[in-house]
């Protein structure tokens, strides 16, 4: 009954001797090119995250933007107001003189508005010189 | 046994009608829109069309970064700061927090809807019109619906600013009420 046992583990130790043998003669090459693997996955994680969260769409140094790269606000439009002090009237009349000011610039433009795409203007058109 | 078999013929035969019901469907409203003149008409006009598109795409980008920057600070810096200065005082601003959560939602709702809108911009750009005018048309219309949403979430935050500056006022007029001035 001990025969077949010790063969078995003799067996498994063996196989344990050849693994450990091919770690140890590999383990650079491993290391290397498990860092690789590792930066690999890292640039798709974040190159995911900038598509998925909205980041591609707010950044204009993309290629096909830098024409309007130029013409970004660098400086905020909106002044803002303390989170910090005393409410009293007078500050209550602040906030609503210097909010109606902001609110002005905020809705003077009536962004994305008209019909650029509308098929009958950008598709249907006939083409300038043709019948 | 038999029965079973019977009703795993019976639900692959409906899934295949329905696939192909489905898809005729979709065919059938695709054909249906573009007529062969309008179709002659997008593979002439491909290379304007494509120059057309290209410039929406970059200054709609603009826009959004210049104004959804206005939109985040109207958010920030004076709805969010006034709530917290009222908060820190103890006085009631509930109804200003209600309106300036309604804010942030439109905003939200704004970000992801531009995101949606650029991304089909860009999926109609990349279609070979003059190989797939059809293909290219169902994009373009599905973009300009996307267009029109964010122009629509643009008029929701423009009403949630007047929303606040009528809550202010609104609160005003109660801390006048009960501070006697």
């Amino acid at each position: 009954m001990a025969e077949p046992e010790r063969s078995i583990l003799e067996s498994i130790k063996a196989q344990e001797e050849v693994l450990d043998t091919f770690w140890a003669r590999h383990r650079f090459f491993l290391m290397v090119f498990g860092t690789i693997i590792v930066a690999l996955v890292l640039v798709v994680v974040s190159l995911v995250m900038y598509n998925v969260g909205g980041t591609a769409q707010l950044d204009l140094s993309r290629p096909g933007y830098q024409s309007v790269s130029d013409q970004v606000e660098r400086t905020d439009a909106i002044d803002g107001f303390s989170s910090v002090g005393p409410v009293d009237a007078d500050v209550i009349q602040e906030f609503i003189e210097l909010y109606d000011e902001q609110a002005a610039k905020a809705t003077a433009v009536d962004a994305f508005n008209g019909d650029p795409l509308n098929p009958e203007l950008l598709e249907f058109t006939t083409p300038t010189g043709a019948q | 046994m038999k029965w079973r078999l019977i009703a795993v013929i019976a639900i692959l035969v409906l899934s295949m009608l329905t696939s192909i019901g489905f898809a005729w469907s979709v065919s059938a409203q695709q054909s249906a829109s573009l007529s062969e003149k309008q179709r002659e008409l997008i593979r002439d006009n491909c290379v304007s069309i494509k120059s057309t598109l290209n410039q929406l795409k970059v200054s709609d980008a603009l826009l959004r970064v210049n104004r959804g920057q206005i939109y985040e600070s109207m958010g920030s810096k004076l709805m969010s700061t006034f709530n917290t200065r009222l908060s820190n005082n103890r006085l009631d601003n509930r109804g200003l927090v209600a309106v300036a959560t309604g804010y942030d939602g439109a905003l939200a709702k704004f970000r992801t809807d531009y995101q949606a809108y650029e991304q089909q911009l860009v999926t109609a750009i990349n279609i070979d019109c003059t190989q797939d005018p059809d293909g290219f048309h169902f994009a373009n219309e599905n973009a300009r619906t996307k267009r029109a949403q964010v122009h629509d979430d643009v008029l929701r935050l423009h009403e949630y600013i007047e929303d606040y500056r009528s809550a202010v006022k609104d609160f005003q007029l109660s801390y006048e009420r009960v501070s006697g001035n």
